[in-house]
């Protein structure tokens, strides 16, 4: 492993004036995935600007507004957090489920989604429930719907100096639900062979769909928004054949890889399920389920 | 007094022997006070590191490791035998090495820190000339036509023709195993140290600490006398450890170059890759029966590889338990540039049941039986490990109807594919397996102190099973004392020679030994007490720390021992004997039930019972603990778990914890392990455990999959994509 300089400043402006200092620098937060990369070779950054010390990074706040999570805030805290589990519940799946209890407890959603893995288990949920990314750099502050952040494998938008500072959610309107959930061919602890994330809000009398997104996760080179899939439910009654129709416009949007983990063809089919069986879930909580 | 004779006590005398009891080393092994090869680090103790091929096939034309001995930090290089270019004397024409698989070992660097090491690394130069390669292990027409086949194997009895033209029915199916790796949690490697000059003490991950000082001696040129081998823990095993590896002889000579202690553990993609796999298996086979479900004919062609050796599962154990009397077996192994093989738990008995009893279970689903009644119809056709000798059916017919209870079969068993509506097919199924389990050689010496104090000494190994706890409790037992008082030094080349731990030879191995060693004392000192208590010496036992005459208390142990004289006292053990202490032959059934998701493929475990005979029970807590943890391997093989080589660059591509899929707790359902253990059991004698346990599972999880879903998946481990590409076929 490489040896690294090691930073942690207290302020927002101090992380900001270490990052600009040379493309050699690179956020570290709960390090889960960077650290790993290190080791084997994959990075080798000179120095790590540890991000976790900054307030503005660590803010996890609930109000009539929507929602808004510091970019190095850890799972378990997500997973915990009342409102979520009530209004963005999707949110607590995928922080539920990214790796064990240890890596849970250090892994944060705004490292997750700067590692833009494709098959990142934050993404589909953030993309469903309609985040914005609020990113500082050098030039001030700008901000980027999530499903525009990663631009491909490994990649995203962020410029040299630039970082992640938090996620703004808008708040979800009555009779509204949310899900994500993953196919993985074990029981947990695994990486999304695909990943699905869905928010659907119904009419007062729970029967109609009148606004959803839906989000995919490890079949394209990013996590995407798939929106011909939504088109395919909203108005429309809720039902299997409502899904149905959504799933197999996911199926046509998708360009899944073929790898040791799934061949292009499972990881359509797969897809389809899955959306169908994420809607149903979501659907069921916007009428008041919990589970 | 005569001897006494051998012999365990009556059953119902038993105080800590057969019972559950805690690891005399739990707690030291939670809290990490035990120590394995790659916790030592004595003082001064080098990083070392192996540079190994990332060509499947090809030639070693230069080596250049001049540069790596000059990296700062770097104390010692190491180019493996044979790799350097040579010069054949006679002709004058250059030899050059052949790798035969990605990561064969080229050379190794020792280096202060483990960074200088990897840049040692970097510093050498190799030049390959890289060759064809092949990894291709299913497809044997391609194989034969790249003149990658070894010659078939083939073995016939009876009309065979003629038994397939009278049988009422047949079925013709394709199966098959992947290979997969031994995947120790402690990787193979060692810590070696040089003292006074030319003793090397080798702390080595092994199964056979009194079998490798001369492993180690050899090559580096040294006395065998002047090798230490230590294992006080290891992290299993599994077959793949009996050696001292040529990166650990490596580790050695660099410890002597650099005259600095080297520490040269495998990494995790090593690991899995180079020191061991279990071959792949594949076969068509066609199997008939009568009208009445008797097995009548089998014919069945195998293939498969072990690696560039070439080899396949060997053809004597197909088909597996099940004997029909007309048969053929023909097998053909296949020479691939894919990491070797090496003993894998119960060595080719895994992938020949998953190979036969599939088929016998898809011949049951044909006819439209019940498949517990068409196993149980054709028990008298089963052969046993031991001998070719019918198998004990009585034996299967009870753990059958055990393990049927445990299941609650009858009222769950459904025809195979009627599963109900509803995405989660649940489904049953069954096969049984047979294995040895005799003794291995082994000696040991147990010393009795003046203060009663008792230990023992013996170059055994405990590999996770549970050793050290089994001789605690077989000296406890004998001396009536608590088998946490007994000392047990285990893990070293200097104590008395033990064997291999491998076939499960070793608590028969060890435990004759050590009743043997037990009762010679026992006598010794019954006589002491007769002579000094004027008792008959005949009528005195040992239990609860006294020695009693009768069952009335005559003196403490201690006070016994103290009679034994100013110095400890030390009796020797050997074996193995034939005096009824151990035996051999053991069997079993198991059942699986399973769910399986048809829109995903995914299955999961719910209910698994292993029923096991294994003659006289030890260790209770121990046994069940090597059940258990065969059938969650089982799991792992029948679900999941498998080596992926990449046919483009001949790569084992999935050769990291990541990729190479084990099962998480959340995989492995319900667990039930019962022993068949009426009364002849116990007077049957010790037999080894640690195989039997994890060869059905698989086929009978394969078994569970086709009734669930209604067809035959027929490649083991039934991934999501496995499952679902055969249903939408």
């Amino acid at each position: 492993m490489r040896d690294f300089e090691y930073e942690s400043p207290t302020t927002l402006p101090e992380a900001l004036a270490i990052l600009a200092t040379g493309p050699g620098c690179r956020p570290l937060a709960g390090g889960t995935d960077l650290i790993d990369h290190v080791r084997v070779g994959r990075l080798a950054p000179d120095v790590l600007v540890d991000v976790k010390k900054l307030p503005e990074l660590n803010i996890l706040e609930a109000g009539p507004k929507g929602l808004r999570i510091g970019a190095a805030t850890p799972c378990f805290r997500i997973v915990a957090h009342e409102a979520i589990q009530r209004d963005y519940a999707a949110l607590a799946d995928s922080a539920h489920i990214i790796g064990g209890i240890q890596i849970q407890n250090r892994a944060t959603f705004g490292g997750n989604v700067c590692t833009s893995g494709p098959a990142a288990d934050s993404i589909p949920s953030l993309i469903a429930l309609s985040a914005a990314c609020v990113i500082a750099g050098p030039q001030g502050t700008r901000r980027v719907p999530i499903e525009q952040f990663c631009t491909g494998p490994g990649k995203n938008v962020l410029q040299p100096g630039e970082l992640l500072v938090e996620f703004e959610l808008p708040a979800p309107g009555p009779h509204s639900g949310s899900h994500y959930r993953r196919f993985i061919p074990r029981n947990e602890m695994d990486i999304a062979v695909v990943g699905v994330g869905a928010a659907v809000t119904l009419d007062a009398g729970g029967q109609t769909i009148t606004a959803a997104r839906i989000a995919l996760g490890a079949v394209a080179p990013t996590p995407l928004l798939a929106e011909q899939a939504a088109q395919a439910v909203i108005g429309q009654p809720v039902g299997e054949s409502t899904f149905q129709a959504a799933g197999r416009a996911a199926r046509e949007i998708i360009s899944p890889i073929t790898d040791m983990r799934g061949t292009a063809e499972f990881r359509t089919h797969v897809t389809g399920v899955l959306v169908e069986r994420v809607l149903q879930a979501a659907v069921s909580r916007a009428r008041g389920g919990r589970s | 007094m005569p001897e006494l004779p051998v012999a365990w006590k009556p059953q119902a005398e038993n105080v800590v022997f057969g019972k559950e009891v805690s690891r005399i080393d739990g707690v030291d092994k939670a809290t990490g006070f035990a120590k394995y090869s790659a916790d030592i680090n004595t003082p001064g103790t080098l990083h070392g590191k192996l540079l190994q091929s990332p060509y499947a096939h090809a030639r070693i034309k230069a080596i250049d490791v001049e540069a790596a001995r000059k990296v700062p930090g770097v104390k010692a290089v190491y180019v493996f035998p044979d790799r350097a270019p040579r010069t054949n004397e006679e002709t004058g024409e250059p030899i050059y090495f052949e790798i035969e698989h990605e990561g064969q070992p080229i050379a190794a660097v020792a280096a202060e820190t483990s960074g200088q090491a990897d840049d040692g690394l970097r510093a050498i130069k190799v030049v390959y000339e890289p060759l064809e390669f092949f990894v291709d292990e299913f497809h044997l027409p391609r194989a034969v036509e790249l003149g990658r086949a070894r010659p078939i194997r083939a073995a016939q009895q009876g009309d065979l023709e003629g038994a397939f033209k009278a049988a009422a029915h047949t079925i013709t199916g394709m199966y098959g195993i992947q290979t997969i790796s031994h995947m120790c949690l402690e990787p193979h490697g060692s810590h070696c140290e040089f003292t006074d000059g030319d003793h090397l003490t080798a702390h080595l991950s092994t199964q056979n600490v009194s079998g490798t000082p001369g492993q180690f001696a050899s090559p580096l040129g040294l006395d065998a006398a002047k090798v230490h081998v230590s294992c006080d823990y290891m992290g299993g095993g599994f077959g793949s450890k009996f050696a001292a590896d040529e990166w650990d002889i490596a580790c050695a000579a660099m410890a002597r170059d650099a005259q600095r202690p080297v520490k040269l553990m495998l990494d995790r993609a090593t690991e899995l890759n180079i020191p061991g796999s279990r071959p792949s298996a594949f076969a068509e086979i066609t199997v008939a029966a009568d009208a009445d479900g008797k097995l009548v004919a089998w014919d069945s062609h195998h293939w498969g590889t072990s690696g560039p050796q070439g080899g396949t599962v060997a053809p004597t154990v197909m088909p597996y338990v099940f004997e029909p009397k007309n048969r053929r077996t023909r097998a053909t192994g296949i020479v691939t540039n894919r990491g070797p093989d090496r003993a894998w738990r119960a060595p080719n008995h895994p992938q020949a049941c998953a190979l036969t009893q599939t088929a016998i279970d898809d011949l049951a689903a044909a006819i439209g039986v019940d498949p517990y009644d068409l196993f149980l119809k054709n028990l008298d056709l089963t052969w046993s490990a031991t001998s070719r000798n019918p198998a004990d059916k009585d034996i299967y017919a009870a753990e059958l109807e055990i393990a049927a209870k445990l299941m609650d079969w009858k009222a769950k068993w459904h025809p195979r594919g009627e599963a109900g509506d509803g995405p989660v097919k649940t489904g049953l199924g069954l096969a049984l397996h047979t294995w040895g389990g005799a003794a291995g050689r082994g000696t040991c010496t147990v010393a009795i102190h003046p203060d009663g104090t008792v230990e023992t000494f013996s170059g055994t190994q405990d590999l996770g099973t549970g050793t050290r706890t089994a001789l605690a409790v077989i000296l406890a037992e004998s001396f009536g004392l608590p088998y946490e008082k007994i000392k047990v030094h285990i893990g070293s080349s200097k104590y008395p020679m033990s064997g291999p731990s491998g076939g499960s030879t070793t608590i028969g191995g060890v435990s004759g030994p050590h009743r043997r060693a037990a009762l010679k004392a026992l006598g010794r000192i019954y006589d002491l007490v007769a002579a000094k208590h004027s008792v008959d010496a005949g009528t005195l036992t040992a239990a609860n720390e006294q020695i009693l005459s009768a069952g009335k208390p005559v003196c403490t142990w201690a006070e016994a021992c103290s009679l034994l004289g100013p110095m400890k006292v030390e009796f020797q053990g050997e074996g193995p004997a034939n005096d009824g202490l151990t035996s051999a032959q053991v069997g079993g059934v198991q059942m699986a039930e399973v769910a399986v998701d048809v829109e995903t493929g995914v299955t999961k475990v719910v209910r698994y019972v292993a029923v096991q005979d294994i003659g006289t029970i030890v260790c209770r807590e121990q046994a069940k603990s090597q059940v258990l943890g065969a059938m969650i391997m089982t799991i792992a093989y029948a679900l999941s778990e498998e080596r992926i080589m990449d046919n483009a660059t001949g790569r084992f591509v999935n050769a990291d914890l990541q990729h190479y899929k084990l099962p998480r707790i959340g995989d492995i359902g319900e667990l039930i392990v019962e022993f068949y253990e009426p009364e002849s059991q116990y007077k049957k004698g010790v037999i080894g455990l640690g195989e039997p346990p994890v060869i059905s599972g698989g086929a009978a999880i394969s078994n569970a999959v086709a009734n669930a879903v209604g067809q035959r998946i027929p490649v083991l481990p039934l991934t999501p994509k496995r499952i679902l590409d055969s249903l939408r076929s």
